[in-house]
């Protein structure tokens, strides 16, 4: 029978058996700790503690005379522990840590107290009571500091590879900027085609420039580039491993066609005699079942629509350079990278399901992607915006904003981009056909960056109606067509009845199944809005929770073009001090289990955020159990699984239970009268 | 025994007596709250002993137990809100555990003032602050924990 | 076959079907099994006297049917015994015994897949030494001179040597604190659904009392070993009359009633002084480990973190040992009272522990030992 410890022991006991010569620095930070503690006092009475060889009292133990005095008494008493009672650790520790490690002793050897802003400032008129507590902690700090073991930074190797999910503006901003710093770049994209989101404008604002012209040669410039490998109409499917070594599948999805052969000549949709509506058009106009994506393309190719071919074989006759090739498979291909961007974009708001001021209920009622294809000269109507219902072009047009945005109904926060969408829209069409009338309903109108207020000023200049408020009612009129709308102006104070020929509605961005997808793969997080978190919303807005893996463009927030690409640039910089270091610095700090007490109860293993703990493969020696184990390059050092493992087999190092059980025991001043 | 101990509980009887309250604060958030009531110079209790762990995903049952054996009056828990945690949700496996504690805790029959679990942001200063004041308030009106072993201090 | 039938069936050997516990069926079942290859091992209690037994893992058919004959005053628990020894095995298990074991299985120190568990029905069992006890006080008979048990209609019945019968109503036993283990009295798990199959005398009518064992299929892995028993010719099997499944149903009604009644009874809230309560009956803890090794629901190893930082020098006022357990317990003890029965001081561990655990696995909805589902610390799921 497992006998439970009986030792007489109180637990602090250091398992190693160097003498513990501890040296304790006691800063008085000018008056703002010396003011108010009794520092004299305070070191006198530490200096009595065992173990303790040198107290020191120091003006400033952060200047250089401090760091002197520290780096002196180390080597005077030959001191292997050094312990600060300063300021906070979280603002002065690295400063301390570099300093102990110059006299040659481990970093990890120091013990921060903070006396200040835990101490003295919180009791500047309770000078006695702030001494007997400063004597507390460092006591605290003393025992702990004992306890303390050597740790070191490990690194891993980084393969000089990168692999960068969607190609959108902001994915394809990121291969070109990798690719262009030297680096082999797998850019991965779902659709037949790179280009996203954008490649389906017609003009972008805020200046209002063609949309394609610009992002064309930008496409061209990617597949040109020899060190950006293009996977259209391809997925990732696993991801395994850790930053510097990620083993990635891909799968590709078969076109139906050989793309060596293919001239994206488009002679097979000539031919084809299937039409489906085109999903590139918003639905509007149709396509054939095999088809090349739109003129641009990149890669200019066709594909196959498998689903809706009826396999007539007529387009197998008409490709002159016998492409086609029904049977194709879905292929894989598996590839190594040291680096991950995502880059995954998003979709608008499906106003549908509700049936948001009457969308899908009136034909009249169309969302402002759909309007962008309208308008496009490449679109489905050559650039004319007609209204569904009759294909009659409109002149009053209505716009709603924050469809699908900043309402506790559907989502609370604000898709950033839809007032100037509607601004840039409005002006387009009023641009093209000056007898049209517009009115924007919105709720506030925001436009915070660069040309945004001059473009929102020229909309008003050109006639643009705006109206605050939103509309509580929209019909339409079974004969005309027409779409009334009641709507409270609120600026005004007056409720309007307005009638329109047409209703664009401002959908706002959402996630789509690519985010989950990557979310789950990459074992990212989500923010409240469903979209992907970064690692820290101000100081590492492109970095995430897992090393090695940085978000760019909306997938992580909405934003618009100028920003997207932005980030795409930040994640190519972030994403080369890895890849041109050759290797990653891994968390000192991290979990580590003892084979010899672990049962394999897995119990860890959910609770690691960031998958770090494996169960191994095979038993371990004779116990024919499998043991749990951190992968060190995965952890991160909250020490969360710690505390789950009911053995005691996981420890965090540097927040080891001795360590931690020797502070809480020291807050009291118990062991001194523990005879 | 030392006479600083001895006299502990005569301080006690005399009003003057100050709770010793051990809080575990993580690094990223309650921690550092504690640090924003220092530079805003939130004046506090002399009662408080903080304990920073990574993340209140670290703080061990065991270690709170531990805290109450060996003689605090009160052991707060403390992170950052719940989807702020710099590791994802150790602040939430933190919640579920704290029901555990707190249910043994009551259960042993230790007044629910001398547990108690807080949000706290790095910039909540104020509210840091503040939380301490209430906890050693109530707890000097409840006089030292049951648990507390003779003679500590 | 399949999951949710019920059956009544026998041992097809007769010296088998005589001694079993209502008709053989569990043991034959168990040998069939073994003989069969479904299992490399099964789990029974080796008789040494009506008090005593030894659970052994055995491979030998002959041992495994020589087994037949329920112990009432046996409370073993199986669970750990066949914990991290990576078995594939077949074994008897009271209620008690399948949540120890579905504990194991979430732990990963057993592969619930390889392990078929036949479910007994169980009333209750009772302490050997309390028995001995009560053998003396109150049926004046000598302990040794007992040749068997039964448990009918409410009363406990012992057979002497000389073949006369001596019965007094398990009533009156409790009311003067024999009968059976407290914890049991509280138990509310009846008929064992969440094993692979349950069997128990409760259903069985007519000529079969006594004589079959009805058995209910709880999984895919209970009905194989029931087809398996059979095609083998081990045990025969029909299916019982309306009259006995509503019997049986009525019974275990009645019985997880009186459970709920006795938790009542032993669980009065203490509004003042539960730290003294405690502090008082865990005064005399000899820090031996017993209840620890013996809990069936614990995984841990000799190191763990309830003894790692438990110091018998330290002046606490409450035992560091039993603070961590009764958090690590409070999920997952399953009220087994295997502690209480170990504990050479005779602390009655188990109404601790369910002191604390009560009210988390009612706050928490969470019943360990009953299915898969984790306990909830160990589910919380990314970004949920
Ligand atoms: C109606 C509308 C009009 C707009 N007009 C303007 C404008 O005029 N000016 C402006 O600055 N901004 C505008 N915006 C905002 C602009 O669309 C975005 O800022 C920009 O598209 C973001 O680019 P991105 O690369 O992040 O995402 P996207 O353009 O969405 O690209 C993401 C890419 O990832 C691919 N992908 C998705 N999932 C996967 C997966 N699982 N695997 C592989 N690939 C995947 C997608 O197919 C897509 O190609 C507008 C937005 C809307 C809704
Ligand atoms: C303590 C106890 C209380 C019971 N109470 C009831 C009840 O109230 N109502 C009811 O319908 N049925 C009850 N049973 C079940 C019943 O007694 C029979 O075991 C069951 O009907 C199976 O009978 P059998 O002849 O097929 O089993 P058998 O062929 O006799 O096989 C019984 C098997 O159970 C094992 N066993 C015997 N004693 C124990 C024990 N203490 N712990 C674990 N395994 C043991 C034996 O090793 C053997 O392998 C109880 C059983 C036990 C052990
Ligand atoms: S310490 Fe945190 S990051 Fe590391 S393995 Fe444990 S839970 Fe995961
Ligand atoms: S929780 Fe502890 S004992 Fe269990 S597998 Fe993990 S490290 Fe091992
Ligand atoms: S605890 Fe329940 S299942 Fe276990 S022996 Fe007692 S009554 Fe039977
Ligand atoms: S604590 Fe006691 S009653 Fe609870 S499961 Fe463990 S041994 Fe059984
Ligand atoms: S079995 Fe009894 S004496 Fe032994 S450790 Fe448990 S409670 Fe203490
Ligand atoms: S880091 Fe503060 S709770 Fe996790």
């Amino acid at each position: 029978m497992s006998d439970i410890k009986g030792t007489e022991n109180k637990g602090a006991v250091a398992k190693d058996n160097e003498e513990k010569r501890v040296g304790v620095f006691v800063c008085e930070c000018g008056v703002n700790i010396g003011g108010v503690v009794n520092t004299k006092a305070v070191a006198d009475y530490i200096g009595t503690l065992p173990g303790v060889k040198v107290t020191s009292v120091n003006k400033f133990t952060c200047s250089d005379s401090g760091q002197a005095d520290i780096q002196q008494k180390i080597k005077e008493h030959n001191l292997n522990r050094v312990v600060v009672a300063a300021c906070s650790p979280k603002t002065h520790e690295p400063t301390f840590r570099a300093c102990i490690e110059q006299m040659g002793l481990n970093q990890y050897f120091l013990e921060f107290v903070n006396i200040r802003d835990h101490c003295s400032w919180i009791h500047m008129w309770e000078k006695e009571k702030a001494t007997e507590k400063a004597k507390d902690l460092i006591r605290m700090g003393v025992e702990r500091s004992k306890l303390l073991e050597p740790l070191q930074a490990s690194e891993v190797p980084v393969t000089d590879k990168a692999l960068v999910i969607g190609a959108g503006v902001a994915g394809m901003q990121s291969a070109l900027d990798l690719a262009d710093m030297g680096f082999q770049v797998y850019l991965v994209e779902k659709e037949p085609s790179i280009g996203g989101r954008m490649a389906r404008f017609d003009k972008v604002f805020p200046t209002n420039d063609c949309s394609i012209c610009i992002l064309g040669p930008k496409m061209v410039e990617v597949a040109r580039n020899k060190n950006i490998k293009i996977m259209s109409y391809s997925e990732v499917k696993a991801v395994e491993g850790y930053v510097g070594n990620f083993n990635v599948k891909v799968e590709h999805k078969p076109r139906y066609l050989d793309v060596a052969k293919c001239t994206g000549c488009a002679k097979c949709s000539e031919v084809c005699p299937v039409e489906v509506p085109y999903d590139f058009n918003e639905g509007f106009g149709t396509r054939k079942a095999i088809y090349v994506p739109f003129p641009q393309a990149v890669p200019l190719r066709a594909v196959l629509d498998k689903e809706n071919c009826i396999s007539c074989k007529a387009c197998a006759k008409a490709c002159q350079s016998g492409a086609i090739n029904y049977d194709m498979q879905t292929s894989y291909t598996d590839i190594n990278v040291g680096v991950i961007v995502g880059a995954v974009g998003f979709k608008t708001y499906d106003p549908e399901p509700r049936h948001d001021f009457g969308y899908g209920l009136y034909d009249n009622v169309i969302t402002a992607m759909e309007f962008e294809r309208l308008l496009n000269a490449a679109g489905p109507t050559g650039g004319h915006v007609v209204r569904p219902s009759d294909c009659k072009e409109p002149i009053r047009v209505g716009f709603v904003n924050c469809v699908g945005s900043r309402d506790k109904a559907t989502n609370i926060y604000c898709s950033g981009v839809c007032c100037m969408v509607t601004i840039k829209n409005a002006q387009l069409l009023k641009e093209k056909r000056p007898e049209t009338d517009h009115t924007i309903m919105y709720i506030d109108i925001r436009t915070p960056f660069r040309g945004y207020e001059e473009s929102y000023n020229r909309s008003r200049a050109l006639g643009v109606k705006f109206l605050r408020g939103r509309p509580v009612e929209v019909k339409e009129d079974p004969v005309t067509k027409n779409i009334k709308v009641r709507v409270e102006d609120t600026l005004a104070n007056e409720i309007r009845n307005l009638e329109f020929d047409l209703i664009v509605l401002a959908t706002g961005i959402v996630p789509h199944e690519g985010i989950n997808q990557i979310q789950q793969l990459l074992k990212l997080s989500k923010a409240a809005d469903g979209l992907l978190m970064e690692a820290h919303p101000k100081l590492k807005p492109v970095d995430t929770t897992i090393d090695g893996v940085f978000l760019a463009g909306v997938a992580s927030g909405p934003k618009d073009i100028p920003y997207a690409v932005s980030q795409g640039s930040a994640c190519a910089g972030r994403a080369t001090i890895l890849l041109k270091n050759k290797k990653a610095i891994t968390e000192g700090i991290t979990a580590v289990v003892n084979p010899e007490v672990c049962v394999g109860c897995q119990v860890c293993i959910p609770m690691c955020p960031f998958q770090a703990i494996k169960m191994d493969e095979t038993p371990y020696l004779n116990t024919g159990i499998k043991k749990a184990n951190v992968v060190k390059a995965l952890c991160k050092g909250c020490g969360t699984c710690v505390t789950a493992c009911p053995t005691g087999a996981l420890e965090q190092s540097h927040f080891k239970n001795n360590q931690l059980l020797a502070q809480i025991k020291n807050v009291f001043k118990f062991q001194e009268v523990a005879a | 025994m030392s006479a600083e101990a001895a006299a502990a509980p005569a301080a006690a009887k005399t009003g003057g007596w100050e709770p010793k309250i051990v809080a575990f604060c993580c690094n990223w958030c309650s921690y550092g709250g504690a640090d924003s009531a220092g530079m805003g110079r939130f004046q506090q209790p002399a009662s408080t002993r903080i304990i920073r762990v990574m993340c209140s995903g670290r703080i061990d049952p065991l270690h709170v137990f531990n805290a109450f054996l060996e003689g605090a009056d009160a052991v707060l828990v403390t992170g950052c809100h719940i989807g702020d945690c710099h590791y994802v949700n150790g602040n939430d496996k933190t919640k579920i555990k704290y029901k555990y504690l707190e249910n043994v805790a009551r259960e042993l029959g230790i007044e629910k003032e001398r547990l108690q679990l807080n949000w706290i942001s790095a910039s909540e200063g104020e509210k840091f602050a503040n939380f301490i004041r209430d906890v050693t308030a109530q707890i000097k009106k409840l006089g030292p924990s049951p648990l507390k072993p003779e003679g500590v201090a | 076959m399949q999951k949710s039938e019920m059956y009544v069936g026998w041992s097809t050997k007769e010296d088998v079907r005589k001694r079993g516990g209502s008709g053989g069926l569990v043991t034959s079942m168990l040998a069939a099994a073994l003989e069969k290859k479904l299992v490399d091992a099964v789990v029974v209690l080796k008789k040494i006297n009506e008090f005593e037994a030894v659970p052994i893992i055995t491979s030998d058919v002959n041992e495994v049917l020589n087994s037949a004959g329920s112990l009432h005053s046996v409370p073993s628990n199986f669970a750990k015994l066949i914990a991290n020894r990576n078995l594939k095995v077949a074994l008897p298990a009271k209620g008690c015994d399948v949540r120890g074991i579905i504990e194991q299985g979430k732990r990963n120190a057993i592969n619930l897949d390889n392990t078929f568990i036949v479910g007994l029905n169980c009333g209750g069992s009772m302490h050997p030494v309390v028995t001995r006890e009560m053998l003396e006080v109150m049926y004046k008979l000598k302990p040794e001179d007992v040749h068997g048990e039964e448990i009918e209609k409410g009363k406990l019945i012992f057979e002497t040597k000389d073949g006369k019968e001596h019965a007094i109503t398990i009533d009156e036993l409790e009311e003067k604190g024999y009968g059976r283990r407290e914890s049991c009295r509280y138990c509310t798990i009846k008929v064992p659904n969440n094993s692979d199959i349950a069997c128990g005398n409760w259903g069985v009518t007519g000529d079969l009392v006594g004589k079959a064992t009805f058995v209910e299929i709880n999984s895919e892995k209970g009905a194989k070993l029931l087809q398996n028993a059979i095609d083998a010719g081990y045990v025969q099997v029909q299916k019982p009359d309306e009259k006995g499944i509503a019997m049986r149903a009525k019974i275990k009604g009645v019985m997880e009633d009186l459970g709920k009644k006795w938790k009542g009874k032993v669980f009065v809230p203490i509004d003042n002084g539960r730290l003294e309560y405690f502090r008082k009956e865990l005064e005399h803890c000899i820090d031996c480990g017993a209840c620890k090794a013996v809990c069936p629901t614990c995984s841990c190893g000799d190191v763990s973190k309830c003894t790692e930082y438990h110091f018998r020098g330290d002046a606490y006022k409450m035992s560091m040992y039993h603070l961590v357990r009764f958090l690590h317990l409070a999920d997952a003890c399953i009220g087994c009272g295997q502690c209480s029965d170990v504990c050479p001081v005779d602390i009655p561990l188990t109404r601790l522990y369910r002191r604390f655990a009560n009210p988390v696995q009612e706050q928490l909805k969470y019943e360990p030992g009953m299915d898969m589902r984790k306990p909830p610390y160990f589910e919380v799921k990314l970004n949920e």
